[in-house]
């Protein structure tokens, strides 16, 4: 007949669910035809919100059928708890009731539930969850057996909600859920999962793991042992791996396994080309494709399983791919079972195959650049040799290269601009090469001692001149001065006319080289038997110590600035070696950033020449133009201005894209810049690339560094040597850089070698080409560059991709804690974007230091730890850039760059502010749960609650508003702010809290402005609370969900609370209708405190009977037991003992008569009572105790008596039995204490000591106000931790004090001072001092006859005299007004008042609007 | 109706007169001793016998500071402290104080 009967042990079909709610629906029917009126005055619709999906559902399910059964006779507390679950977008499910019923929301169903939905609604949670019930079934045992709750973190359950076994973690909660009797009937469980992070981070420490340790580069044998150890070591994701690498002739063989034995049969070790039948695909992967392979074959029956139970059914197989070619091998991954295999599953197996494939890249590149290293140095012995064998070769290609282009130039005169310039080139870098190899040719011949000189006598000055005047149009485009000062010399100079002309133009071409401003000199002069030639400029000079270096053979000056790097080094040297050939000297003074001079003196004569080599003048040939000029002067003049200082784009008109250029991205050409500081390098090389790409030219290494922060291009190509910023220096500064770092450096340079690349390559360029070179060979090499590069940049885009897709926020550091990279999730986290990048420490989102230190002191923790440690891993707190908290839970470790070299940390953090909050929420619960549960009363709680509230938020003020019946809402608040009620509370808060009341209960209402609003239902009415979290602090959607939560409990408190509430207003109703009269007869003073709490009542009473004028009853009780019971027998026996007294009957009577009644009431036994009857008149007491604690008398001089006589059992327990009386006569002013042993009874110390203790305060307080002495018994005799059983007293002071109302007339004055000394004389007094107080109090009442009443006699004058142990108090009050004295006008009119003054101790008058008052005291000496 | 109060004149073997006062002297007959006192004014001095007063309030002081000059007051000690302490037995003759405090 239930659903439960038939219930199936899987998931259900939405139709299947169907037809069971229809035979229900008639199983209804039948019941209601049974009369047992299932009429539901609420539908389940009141119950479940029916808008929403899973509140239709709920309200689909036959709850009949449940232990729960229909939701109208559901108890407050699971309706709140369902609409707690129902409402929160948290994900939550909860079980209620013996069978533990399952609900569960929206979000649980979305990220948990699966297919189980709707089935598992209204089902048992072990049904529910069957398969890990025995992981989860004794948390749920102790939360129910315990009542606390259960955290888990990531928990590891093998969920079938997709039809599968799978892996999944969770972390979640389960705390307990109470009825409205508070007893835990079921659970509640907020759940998070975590399977994405979980395996995500695996994932990640797998591909991080296969990255690492990039500093070695290995054999490939090395590097495939490395990487089967690191895939080896995740057997989650990759239960076995295979790795196969292909042949050259296409079979592929093992190279490595992980997770799997050698000889296993699914890791044969070779697999031959095109196999239809081998064990694995092989060719699929050496098309580049991956394939899934169902391990379902005869090689796969018994497979390792990895981690798992069961072995994997399925693996992939990727293949290793190689830039630009066919793939290395390819990778078997088995895979998990327990996971689908998605594109994060995919995308990590073709992650690791790509570090595979990277590290065999990485392995073989190295070796082919060892060998390449090998080949290169052969090749540099083999160079050297030749070069300096053939050197003057050149001569002849030279010279039939320099002839034809001297004729073409000449032919060609007609012919158009571009032919010339091209032809302009050739002419002018044939001159340079001829120069250069002449030049070598010169040394060769000077070292071989082959120079054949020729020494003629010259005029010097003459030739001088005219050699310099050839540099003067260079020099003036210069802009610099140039001064010649040759005037002829005595007697002719021997010279090599060819060497002499080598010397002169060398040094003014040096002169021009490093000379900006100022003036280039060249003066001769005779001295000393030489003639002197100076060459002076005010260039840079060169610093002091290296100018004995300047002559050096290849020795270069690093200069700062020179007009072009171009020179071999060998200039200087050859001057000074063809001036010793002369047999002068040559020498060099230079300051730097001043000038440099150069100094020749060459001996006149010939005596110092061979004599063989002389020849007289006129026979050397001579050129109006020297030979060797035209180069220099060509050569100097490129250096000039006019072109390659400030980048030029190059414009390539009228070339497309497409043609086979490589295009940086989508067809756009890619951009080269090229810096050299030869103008025709410049332009040959922009000529070469032009066609396919956008070029811009510089003239040096600054030029060029500033053209690619300004825009990066896609290529650099650059010489080697520049001025002001070479070639490799360039590329440093490039790669310094994080913003032009990936930019990709073409070097070329003269100068060959070995050395020479290598210093390139380890400067960072990306490759290095040696002049000259061949057009196609350079635009091969920059082809290649550019695609390389977009290749990088696509790895890079990849990774960045990678990265970006990361679920968790990422970042990484310098050495120094600055941030200089993050991914998307960090923005999302924290707010801060990529643009801010560098983020230094200390970093924006810190917590502030002033605001919350304790914060800011955790991350400043952290972030010590990741500068000094560079590894771990914490859960801090940071703020978001909008100002709100996040938690994060960051882990981070220390890589080193390869790139670099230099220390980086990578780390990783995810946003656990919820999961923080989760903690919070719970303690916040039993901190909640704690105050509603410790208050008294509904007040108390709701007051208890709102302070919790208040410090789960650190909130400035919460806040309630309770709309009962009242025109005003009653506010309870906490913080700041309290207690001025709801006119005190601003408008616009007034506002909110009443738009709340529209609001749906338990449905949280936040605003910007931080803070936030709920109601609920109070038992008093509707309750809006509101928190004030202060300033701007957002209140969140987890903020949200817990105000939900915590006030849904707390209305389940409120509910309790409200229930004992009425229990004790009935209980408190009771107790004043049975104890003590509530008007006691002067002179008595009472106390009752029930040991019972929240009820006040209990056994113990006190009663005071008047029976005439003078006598009184006076009771006091103690029934045995506690709370209702005991207080209902004590209302019984107090009215019966009343009554008793009220027959005139003497106390023992009464007791007597007591017995018999005590003996007919159920729990009266053993009752124990005080029974007296007090003349007041005489201070006689006659008294009964059936066995009660005796009263303490307490005499004036301090003494203490015990009424202890009249003593026998207490009541019942011999009824029949006659009782003794006993009696005591009060001295004047003593002071009586009767009480219940709860004042006196202290566990494990004797009565007699509680007796003690207690004389001993009425003692000290004999003197003490009557009513202010009962409260000193009370606090002075109230253990620590309180009373722990009922307490009654009653204090009674003899006399009582004396009330006397008189018309205020004279006649008046004889009988109250009658009644005064009459009470005067019960007070024990001595005769003088009664008269003294009479004089007095006689005085007072005369004036306030007199004074106060001339003018209406007969209103009412109030005369009280109140005694104590030590003293009298006197009062006489009137309702007029006194004059005051005035002796000097009317000397006995003041007299009333001196002797009041001089007869008592103290005299107070008061003269108020009201009356006059006034107050006498009087010490009683002893 | 006024504190009973009762004046009796007599004269002594020695001639001289006495008023003797029997009962209470307040506010309410105070007039009434001042009248006996003034009508025995003409017959020189006077003795005022108060030894059986069980009270007197300043209204009687005020009486008998009135006739100070001309009366000599016999009291008791009951009445002492009023008397002394309203300067009463400064400026007239008082005996029966009792020990040591007749004026």
């Amino acid at each position: 007949m239930t659903r439960r009967d038939d219930a199936e042990c899987g998931p259900v079909t939405a139709a299947e669910t169907e037809r069971h709610a229809e035979a229900e629906t008639s199983a209804e029917a039948e019941t209601s035809a049974e009369g047992e009126a299932p009429a539901e005055a609420e539908t389940p619709a009141a119950v479940f919100d029916v808008a929403d999906e899973i509140g239709r559902d709920l309200a689909a399910v036959d709850w009949r059928a449940t232990p729960l059964g229909p939701p109208a006779g559901w108890p407050q507390s699971l309706r709140t708890a369902v609409s707690i679950v129902l409402s929160s977008r948290f994900s939550m499910w909860m079980a209620w009731g013996p069978e533990l019923t399952f609900f569960c929301n929206a979000a649980y169903r979305r990220d948990t539930l699966g297919r189980k939905y709707p089935w598992a609604l209204g089902r048992p949670a072990s049904e529910v969850w069957a398969e890990i019930w025995d992981d989860i079934g004794p948390r749920i045992e102790t939360v129910l057996a315990a009542g606390e709750a259960t955290w888990d973190e990531a928990l590891l359950l093998f969920l079938e909600r997709s039809g599968y076994p799978e892996e999944t973690y969770h972390t979640f909660s389960y705390s307990p859920l109470r009825d409205d009797d508070g007893t835990v009937v079921g659970m509640l469980c907020v759940v998070s999962e975590d399977t994405e992070r979980v395996i995500g981070e695996r994932r990640m420490a797998t591909l991080r793991d296969l990255g690492s340790d990039p500093s070695v580069v290995r054999t490939e044998q090395e590097m495939l042992a490395f990487t089967c150890r690191q895939l080896g070591r995740n057997p989650q994701d990759l239960p076995f791996t295979l790795t196969y690498l292909f042949d050259d002739d296409g079979r592929a063989r093992l190279a490595g396994a992980a997770g799997i034995s050698a000889g296993h049969p699914a890791a044969p070790v070779a697999l031959p080309p095109d196999d239809p039948d081998g064990v694995w695909p092989a060719a699929v992967p050496a098309r580049g494709e991956s394939v899934l392979v169902e391990l379902d074959g005869a090689p796969f029956a018994v497979l390792p399983s990895g981690k798992w139970p069961e072995p994997p059914v399925q693996a992939l197989v990727v293949p290793l791919l190689q830039q630009g070619g066919a793939p290395y091998g390819f990778l078997v991954a088995a895979l998990n079972r327990y996971r689908p295999l998605d594109d994060g599953y995919r995308g990590f197996i073709e992650l690791a195959a790509g570090h595979v494939a990277t590290g065999i890249a990485s392995a073989r590149s190295y070796q082919a650049q060892q060998r390449r290293a090998e080949e290169l140095a052969e090749l540099d012995r083999a160079k050297t040799v030749f070069f300096s064998n053939i050197s003057h070769e050149f001569r002849t290609p030279l010279t039939l290269i320099m002839g034809p282009v001297e004729e073409l130039r000449g032919h060609l005169q007609g012919a158009d601009a571009q032919v010339r310039e091209e032809l302009e080139v050739v002419h002018r870098n044939g001159l340079r090469l001829g120069k250069l190899v002449n030049t070598l040719l010169d040394f060769s011949r000077i070292e071989a001692g082959r120079m054949q000189a020729r020494y003629e006598p010259v005029d010097l000055a003459a030739v001088t001149a005219e050699l310099a005047s050839v540099f003067r149009s260079a020099i003036d485009r210069a802009g610099l001065a140039f001064e010649v000062d040759c005037p002829p010399l005595a007697e002719p100079v021997y010279i090599d006319r060819g060497m002499w002309e080598k010397v002169v133009l060398n040094l003014l071409s040096n002169a021009l080289k490093f000379t900006f401003d100022g003036a280039i000199s060249v003066r001769l002069r005779a001295r000393d038997g030489h003639a002197v030639v100076t060459v002076a400029d005010t260039g840079i000079g060169v610093p002091a110590g290296e100018v004995p270096r300047l002559f050096e053979r290849f020795h270069r000056i690093e200069s700062a600035r020179s007009r072009s790097n171009e020179g071999s080094g060998i200039g200087l040297a050859l001057v000074r070696e063809l001036v010793g050939l002369h047999g002068g000297t040559i020498t060099a003074d230079s300051v730097e950033g001043e000038g440099t001079t150069f100094t020749i003196r060459l001996p006149f004569g010939s005596d110092h020449l061979p004599a063989d080599s002389l020849v007289p003048a006129g026979v050397a040939e001579t050129a109006s133009t020297p030979a060797t000029a035209g180069p220099f002067v060509e050569e100097a003049l490129r250096w000039l201005p006019g072109d390659g200082t400030a980048p030029e784009e190059v414009a390539a008109p009228g070339v497309s894209a497409g043609e086979h250029s490589p295009a940086a991205g989508d067809g756009v050409p890619a951009r080269v810049l090229i810096a050299d500081d030869n103008a025709d390098m410049r332009d040959y090389l922009a000529r070469l690339l032009r066609p396919a790409y956008r070029v811009t030219v510089v003239g040096d290494g600054r030029a060029a560094l500033e053209a690619v922060r300004a825009d990066p291009p896609d290529l650099v190509i650059s010489d080697v040597m520049m001025p002001r910023l070479d070639g490799l220096q360039l590329v440093a500064a490039l790669r310094a850089d994080s913003r032009t770092s990936n930019v990709p450096v073409l070097l070329l340079s003269a100068r060959a070698g070995q050395e020479a690349s290598i210093e390139g390559l380890e400067a960072g360029a990306d490759d290095y080409l040696v002049k000259p070179f061949s057009a196609a060979e350079l635009l091969a090499r920059v082809r290649a560059n550019v695609e390389l590069a977009r290749m990088r940049n696509h790895h890079a885009r990849w990774r960045n991709a990678m990265i970006e897709s990361l679920q968790e926020a990422f970042f990484v550091t310098d050495e120094n804690g600055a941030v200089i990279e993050i991914n998307a999730a960090f923005t999302d986290i924290l707010g801060y974007g990529p643009e801010g990048l560098p983020y230094t420490p200390l970093h924006p989102w810190w917590p502030d230091e002033d605001d919350d230190p304790q914060a800011h002191a955790m991350v400043a923790d952290a972030f010590d730890q990741l500068v000094r440690d560079g590894r771990g891993s914490c859960v801090i707190p940071v703020t978001h850039r909008d100002g709100h908290q996040v938690w994060v839970a960051v882990t981070f470790n220390d890589v080193t760059d390869p790139d670099t070299g230099r220390r980086r940390v990578v780390g990783t953090f995810r946003d656990v502010t919820s999961e923080h909050y989760f903690v919070q929420r719970e303690s916040a619960l039993a901190a909640l749960s704690m105050r509603v549960s410790q208050a008294d009363n509904l007040d108390d709680a709701l007051g208890g609650a709102l302070e919790a509230l208040r410090e789960v938020w650190q909130a400035r003020q919460v806040l309630a508003a309770l709309w009962d019946d009242g025109s005003e809402p009653v506010v309870t608040s906490s913080g700041s702010g309290s207690g001025s009620g709801w006119p005190g509370l601003p408008e616009s808060l007034r506002e909110k809290l009443t738009a709340l009341r529209e609001h749906p209960p338990l449905r949280p209402l936040a605003y910007a402005a931080g803070g936030a609003g709920v109601t609920l239902e109070h038992p008093g009415g509707l309750l809006s609370v509101w928190v004030d979290l202060g300033q701007n602090r957002p209140f969140t959607t987890e903020d949200q969900t817990l105000l939900a939560l915590l006030v849904g409990h707390l209305g389940q408190g409120l509910h309790r609370a409200h229930q004992l509430d009425q229990q004790r207003e009935a209980a408190v109703a009771l107790q004043r209708a049975i104890l003590g009269p509530s008007q006691l007869p002067e002179g008595f003073a009472v106390r009752y405190e029930p040991a019972t709490r929240p009820l006040e009542v209990g056994g113990d009473w006190y009663d005071i009977v008047p029976l005439s004028e003078e006598r009184i009853g006076i009771v006091v009780g103690d029934c045995v037991g506690r709370g209702l019971e005991a207080a209902a027998v004590m209302g019984q026996l107090r009215s019966a003992c009343r009554a008793l007294l009220l027959q005139d009957a003497g106390p023992a009577q009464v007791l007597t008569a007591l017995d018999r009644f005590a003996a007919l009431v159920p729990g009266a036994r053993c009752t124990t009572v005080f029974c007296g009857v007090l003349n007041t008149a005489t201070g006689h007491i006659a008294y009964s105790s059936a066995g009660h604690p005796p009263g303490i008398l307490a005499h004036p001089d301090g003494a203490i008596a015990l009424l202890d006589g009249g003593r026998s059992t207490p009541l019942a327990v011999r009824p029949g039995n006659p009782r003794p009386e006993a009696g005591h006569t009060m001295p004047a002013r003593s002071t009586l204490l009767l009480y219940t042993d709860g004042l006196v009874e202290r566990r494990r110390r004797p009565l007699t000591e509680g007796i003690g203790r207690a004389g001993a305060v009425v003692q000290d307080g004999r003197s003490t106000p009557i009513e202010e002495l009962a409260t000193d018994v009370m606090t002075r005799l109230e253990p620590e931790r309180g009373f722990n059983d009922d307490v009654a007293l009653l204090l009674y002071r003899q006399p009582a004090p004396l009330e006397v109302a008189f018309p205020a007339e004279s006649t008046q004055l004889a009988p109250v001072r009658t009644a005064l000394r009459d009470w005067l004389n019960r007070c024990g007094l001595n005769p003088s001092m009664i008269q003294n107080v009479l004089v007095a109090a006689g005085e007072a009442c005369a004036n306030a006859i007199e004074h106060g009443h001339r003018d209406a006699p007969g209103r009412t004058v109030r005369l009280r005299a109140v005694a104590t142990a030590g003293g009298l108090h006197l009062t006489v009050a009137d309702s007029g007004r006194w004059k005051p004295p005035q002796p000097e006008a009317s000397p006995h009119r003041g007299r009333g008042v001196a002797l009041m003054r001089a007869l008592m101790h103290k005299v107070t008058i008061d003269a108020g609007v009201t009356g006059t008052t006034v107050d006498m005291h009087v010490r009683i000496a002893r | 109706m006024s504190t009973p109060l009762t004046l009796a004149t007599s004269r002594r073997p020695d001639g001289a007169s006495v008023l003797t006062v029997t009962g209470e002297i307040d506010m309410s007959n105070a007039g009434t001793l001042d009248a006996a006192l003034a009508r025995s004014a003409d017959d020189g001095p006077l003795i005022v016998d108060l030894s059986e007063v069980g009270y007197l309030d300043s209204a009687g002081l005020t009486v008998l500071f009135t006739h100070a000059p001309r009366i000599r007051l016999v009291a008791n000690p009951v009445l002492a402290p009023v008397m002394i302490v309203s300067g009463l037995t400064a400026v007239t003759a008082v005996e029966g104080l009792g020990p040591d405090r007749d004026a």
